[in-house]
């Protein structure tokens, strides 16, 4: 037998460096749906991690900034039985007019991510916005 | 990069169904990088008179936020020209888009048909 596993233990899947491009989100979608496969969410919830993954890139796409490299970054993690991608874009914010663009913007997209993924979390930082999207095992 | 596309039905076989009437068919993967192109192939056929439009996305694996607004502003340009109309044609199979179109709850907005026979039949009792 091995070592006892530690319930708490986070697993860093894999990151993706995405040319911040609308003719790269079908390679988001499919980073998206392989990681979902791998980690054994059934097809349903494959294609509504794909789906929730593909509205955050294009939000970040369009009203985000990309890296000095022209990349937004996208990191898969697992916790237990939770699976997680965060999207994360390097918009700088400055007060509070960014805040409510996000509202009227990026609304209906989360909105919807909401409704597909068990938990959506925005981190909005000094230099980079994150979006982190989790769907569990059933 | 998704691959998509949209055009026009052969018009002789939907010519029948009236002068105003278009089948355009859309597959691929409908998302932000095709929304544009999607945009102003409808734009251009409400532009050139057509007022009763059917949609097929029988071939379409993947559609998102941004080309499913695109279909609900070219609903609400065709309702404020005369009462027109967008009639989308999804198969019970196509199981993946359905469940989009549920999620993003536009079902008051656009009306969904099994098949392209049911949308044109929905047109012709609209007209």
């Amino acid at each position: 037998m091995g070592a006892p596993i530690d319930q708490n233990a986070t697993l860093v899947i894999g990151e993706l460096r995405l040319p911040a491009q609308p003719a790269k989100l079908g390679l988001a979608r499919e980073y998206a749906h392989q990681a979902a496969t791998a980690f054994g969410l059934d097809v349903d919830r494959c294609h509504e991690f794909a789906f929730a993954v593909n509205e955050a890139v294009t939000n970040a796409i369009r009203h985000g900034s990309p890296d000095a490299h022209g990349h937004i970054h996208l990191s898969v993690r697992a916790d237990g039985d939770r699976l997680t991608l965060a999207v994360r874009d390097y918009g700088t914010f400055s007060g509070y007019a960014p805040i409510a663009a996000l509202g009227a913007d990026r609304g209906r997209g989360f909105a919807l991510m909401a409704h597909v993924m068990d938990a959506v979390q925005l981190c909005v930082g000094s230099g980079s916005t994150t979006v982190r999207l989790s769907k569990a095992r059933v | 990069m998704g691959f998509f596309y949209i055009g026009d039905e052969a018009p002789a076989e939907v010519a029948h169904h009236g002068d105003d009437v278009v089948v355009l068919v859309a597959g691929g993967e409908l998302d932000y990088a095709a929304s544009p192109q999607i945009r102003d192939h409808l734009r251009s056929r409400i532009d050139a008179g057509m007022r009763r439009l059917v949609l097929d996305l029988s071939g379409t694996t993947f559609i998102d936020s941004t080309a499913i607004g695109v279909l609900v502003a070219a609903v609400m340009q065709l309702q404020e020209l005369d009462g027109g109309s967008l009639a989308v044609v999804c198969a019970e199979e196509n199981r993946r888009v359905l469940r989009i179109f549920e999620i993003a709850g536009v079902d008051s907005l656009i009306a969904l048909h099994r098949t392209r026979e049911e949308a044109l039949a929905e047109l012709a009792v609209a007209g």
